[in-house]
């Protein structure tokens, strides 16, 4: 019988702990255990053959760590002779009832955006190992020992692209529940049953008895078969022996209690368990009931990190992240002001989104690339998870394939041309999708018609094996202003999507209020009655209090807020601040010297009624950060403080550009900021951008790891004069050399100035620097003599 | 919980007596302290080697290196532990979240970082200070690659040696770790009971900004 006919439907057992064993055959600290798959085929034979014969119906060939950054050269044959010697190991049992896994554990690189191997590199590298593997006869992929949803998306895509073969996941929780990289049970198992994987859970990490919780959490959302491979307990050591604390017997009777009480339906172990360990734990459980897997309906989006569960309470979804109307958004699209569109994510997730709507629609844009710069740049700095807004079913794909977690996707409709682009997709990578009640036929007038096409969408959807679960019905909101009883229709749909369909539903809110005035009174009315005709999902402005105030009343009111947690924390600040604040106002010059970003606003707004905003920045803003730029030169005054000075002038910057439309005040100068080659530390870099744009210079930010060519080809493109490099390491001030030659053979104008932790000025001097600066005030002193503004 | 220092935390920021910290500065401080504690992932692995010597160079576990720095620190020693720790990546996550919205911040979270990750090598360092007393022995202070005269490469050493990548430390290309936030080092292990020098009393870099003061 084939595995998948088996899966779920009994009681299997995996293999248990391999490299302990292979050590005390001889394998050394830190030598490859593959290789022995080629050097000592016998052993790895006997390895197999044992667990075969314990009784094991999976067992891994010797793959965990074959991939070709560790074996350049001989990944074909490593991988080729694993699945050989199990495959002997197999006939030697005479097991031919049991399966032979092709075992993979993580690349041992970090990927991207926190790391440095790119996603696609990570599917590459695991589909030449599953190539080999399956070349060579296994019968199943098991990933396993994974930390990082990210890598576990990688391994999982490049399994399902390279073969047929049923594949199995387990993942390493640490104590508290969660991956290295934050991933919990609830967000990987909405992600990994997106991918559409045959079975998922734990190994290694942990004992059973520390597992266990997770196990069962596994339970209660998983509707795929749960595999649990523990450690034989924790490790500990010994006269300088290492172990693990469970006997077999006391594995067991841990293992026993579980497979009794939680419906588990792969059992075995991983380091410290033997073959004795596995044919202990066969006895005891194989005549226990099983009790097979069942459907959960869960409706959830993920990050890395986060799961967000549709359908319990009303999910607020962040609009702010779109062009659309919004003049600065498209100029930061235009312009790659990726930082811009970071900080309108930022904003939304402090404002209590759930969710955040990403559209990077623009024409003359790359939209697919853009999308994907911005989604992986956003989850490196938030864990919200994501709505993928395109209508572009390139940019779409692109965006699910290199999302780290299960997206949101905006959206399919009822056109069988959107559903056959858009419904492929999503089986494919996962998602939940937001579906349009509108078709070929235009935007249904009646609820009914809307009722109706949701249901042929629902239809068309399981034609792929798409759940209703992951299927949220857009009820849409029409402006009021040019047919009154649009509200009325649109809340008919949604209350019917619930009652009559049990599903999910959606609304973009605000266009509700689309052409009349103080739209937010109708906008945050409509989003109280929609809440309460049963929306599952509120696309909106976060930032906007009365929304926000809407929805933290709705959950309080409906019961949905437990103990009040969200609505107090909402509200803990409105009972004192308004009697005390205001009263005493800081001037600008106090507020810029304590480094209050919030004063120094409202001071300049207080002083911008008297005096002009240039007037006001050479009086107060300009002195105080000389003072404070004089005190941490003096050393009697504390780099932070400094920061927080020049947060300060920053806001009361914004405060003064705004009111003068874009040109607050002449620049002093324009310069290229770079972290060079290899080095990633570029906090030095960022403290010295702030105080030079303080004084007046445009910063052009080159970020990190920035190769010389970039760095000299932009100095041209923008006609720069001034370069400042930066490197944290020894072993990058090479670079930062490389760049100084490339300089002085391509363009000799150009003066660059270095610093960062290693450097000193003899440094600076053999390196051929023209000046060396030891901290962000003496870069703003040198820029003031080159440019000739002291 | 870690007992995390606000003092050291202070002097990764550049602190000396000689300057004033404002009521401001200091609440932010503990802001950032507080909230990196939520975000702390500290994982950690270990391992013990006996010390092979010829003619000066060392051999642990099969790496061959020949540095003066390391072969004074480990003077006396027949093993060493090799040892790796990190406080997890959600710190990075809020390092480079402030970097956009408040640079006061991404300072002093790095600051606090570089305690925190500090905090989890003692705890650790005691406890294997605590097993090895057992056997009579004492641990020398902590060497991280890099020091002194040896070479950043030895980074790939400790990543095969140990698996670092199970605890989730990784190496870029420049071997520098990911999380930026994490520590290797040999901690040799010794009979003798004489004193060492250690930390900046160590160090020829007398200009550092964070030098402790007094040395």
């Amino acid at each position: 019988m084939s595995l998948l006919e088996r899966l779920g439907k009994e009681r299997l057992y995996c293999d248990g702990g391999a490299g302990s064993m292979l050590q005390s055959w001889g394998l050394k600290a830190g030598e490859l255990p593959e290789t022995w798959n080629v050097t000592h085929p016998d052993l790895i034979i006997k390895l197999n053959r044992l667990y075969f014969e314990a009784g094991s119906d999976i067992v891994n060939a010797n793959t965990f760590g074959a991939n070709a950054l560790k074996f350049p050269d001989t990944l074909e044959e490593i991988v080729t002779k694993a699945v050989e010697n199990a495959k002997e190991a197999r006939r030697l049992a005479h097991r031919e009832d049991a399966y032979i896994a092709l075992d993979l554990g993580p690349t041992g690189k970090l990927l991207e955006p926190l790391g440095d191997l790119p996603f696609e590199d990570a599917i590459s590298l695991y589909k030449e190992t599953i190539t080999y593997g399956v070349k060579a006869g296994a019968d199943l992929i098991l990933i396993e020992t994974m930390t990082d949803s990210y890598e576990m998306k990688a391994a999982v895509l490049a399994a399902k692209e390279t073969c047929d073969l049923p594949i199995l996941t387990t993942m390493t929780f640490d104590e508290k529940g969660k991956l290295l990289t934050g991933g919990t049970p609830e967000s990987m198992t909405a992600m990994l049953e997106g991918l559409g994987v045959d079975a998922l859970g734990v190994n290694c990490g942990l004992g059973p008895k520390q597992l266990r919780p997770f196990v069962k959490r596994l339970t209660e959302v998983s509707s795929l078969p749960i595999i649990v491979n523990p450690n034989a307990g924790l490790p500990k050591s010994k006269n300088g022996v290492d172990y693990y604390d469970m006997s077999a017997d006391e594995f067991v009777s841990y293992m026993k209690e579980m497979a009794e009480n939680l419906p588990i339906s792969v059992l075995g172990g991983c380091c410290g368990t033997t073959p004795e360990y596995i044919e202990k734990l066969i006895a005891a459980t194989k005549d226990l009931p099983f009790v097979a897997p069942t459907k959960k309906h869960r409706s959830v989006v993920t990050s890395f990190s986060q799961a967000v569960e549709i359908g319990k309470k009303p999910v607020i979804i962040g609009e702010r992240i779109n062009p659309t109307g919004k003049k600065k958004f498209k100029a930061a699209l235009k312009e790659h002001d990726i930082n811009y569109i970071l900080n309108q994510g930022l904003d939304q997730e402090e404002a209590g989104a759930h969710i955040l709507d990403v559209n990077v629609g623009l024409p003359g844009i790359d939209e697919a690339s853009m999308l994907v710069e911005v989604m992986s740049k956003l989850q490196s700095v938030l864990a919200l998870p994501l709505q993928i807004d395109t209508g572009d079913f390139d940019a779409m794909e692109k965006a699910l394939r290199a999302y780290n977690g299960k997206a949101m996707l905006n959206s399919v409709n009822g056109k069988q041309e959107t559903m056959d682009h858009v419904f492929p997709l999503v089986k494919k990578y996962g998602a939940v999708v937001v579906a349009l009640a509108l078709d070929e036929r235009g935007i249904p007038q009646t609820a009914d018609e809307r009722i109706e096409i949701a249901k042929k969408i629902y239809k068309e959807a399981e034609k792929y094996g798409i759940s209703k679960d992951d299927i949220v019905i857009d009820g849409l909101a029409m402006t009021v202003s040019s047919d009154p009883k649009s509200a009325l229709v649109t809340l008919e749909t949604i209350r019917r999507v619930r009652d009559e369909l049990h599903g999910h539903s959606i609304l973009g809110v605000s266009n509700i209020s689309f052409g009349l005035p103080n739209r937010k009174v109708l906008n945050s009315h409509f989003l109280t009655l929609a809440m309460q005709n049963g929306l599952s999902c509120a696309i909106i402005n976060p930032n906007l209090s009365a929304m926000m105030d809407s929805y933290h009343a709705f959950i309080a009111l409906m019961n949905l807020d437990t103990n009040f947690n969200e609505y107090l924390s909402a509200y803990a600040d409105v009972e004192t601040t308004p009697v005390k604040k205001e009263n005493k106002t800081l001037s600008l010059y106090d507020a810029i010297k304590k480094g209050l970003a919030q004063d120094a606003a409202t001071a300049t707004r207080e002083g911008m009624k008297t005096k002009d905003g240039l007037t006001l920045i050479n009086e107060e803003l300009i002195p105080a950060l000389d003072e404070v730029g004089k005190g941490f030169e003096k050393g009697t005054l504390f780099l932070p403080q400094l920061l927080m000075s020049a947060e300060a002038a920053q806001s009361a910057f914004a405060v003064v550009k705004e009111s003068m439309k874009g040109e607050a005040r002449t620049i002093n100068g324009r310069i290229i900021l770079a972290t060079v080659k290899g080095d990633v530390h570029d906090i030095g870099k960022n403290i010295v951008k702030v105080m030079l744009e303080n004084y007046g210079f445009e910063v052009i930010d080159l970020g990190k790891d920035v190769p010389p060519k970039k760095i000299l080809k932009t100095a041209i493109d923008e006609d720069i004069h001034l370069v400042g490099l930066s490197a944290l390491m020894t072993t990058t001030v090479v670079s930062m050399k490389e760049t100084i030659d490339l300089f002085k053979k391509e363009k000799p104008d150009t003066l660059i100035c270095v610093g960062g932790a290693v450097m000193t000025q003899d440094y600076a001097d053999e390196i051929g620097a023209d000046a060396y600066c030891n901290d962000a005030m003496e870069t703003v002193h040198y820029a003031q003599k080159v440019f000739h503004c002291e | 919980m870690y007992p995390i220092r606000k003092s050291e935390v202070l002097r990764y920021l550049g602190y000396r007596k000689s300057m004033v910290i404002t009521k401001e500065t200091d609440a932010l401080v503990d802001e950032c302290i507080n909230d990196l504690k939520k975000v702390i992932q500290p994982s950690m692995t270990y391992e013990r080697f006996p010390i092979v010597r010829h003619d000066g160079i060392l051999d642990i576990g099969g790496m061959i290196i020949d540095s003066k720095s390391l072969s004074t620190n480990l003077k006396d020693c027949d093993e060493v532990f090799l040892f790796a720790a990190t406080a997890g990546i959600g710190i990075d996550r809020m390092i480079h979240r402030a970097e956009l919205t408040n640079v006061a911040k991404a300072a002093i979270y790095q600051a606090a970082g570089a305690e925190i990750v500090e905090c989890i090598c003692d705890d650790l360092n005691d406890q294997l200070a605590e097993k090895v007393k057992k056997e009579g022995l004492r641990l020398k202070p902590r060497f991280s690659p890099g020091y002194g005269d040896t070479s950043l490469e030895l980074q790939k050493d400790f990543e095969r040696l140990l698996q670092m990548s199970k605890i989730g430390i990784h190496l870029n290309e420049s071997l520098l770790m990911v999380p930026s936030k994490s520590v290797t080092a040999f901690i040799g292990i010794t009979k003798s009971k004489e004193k060492q020098k250690s930390g900046c009393a160590l160090c020829t870099a007398k200009n550092c900004t964070i030098r402790r003061e007094g040395l």
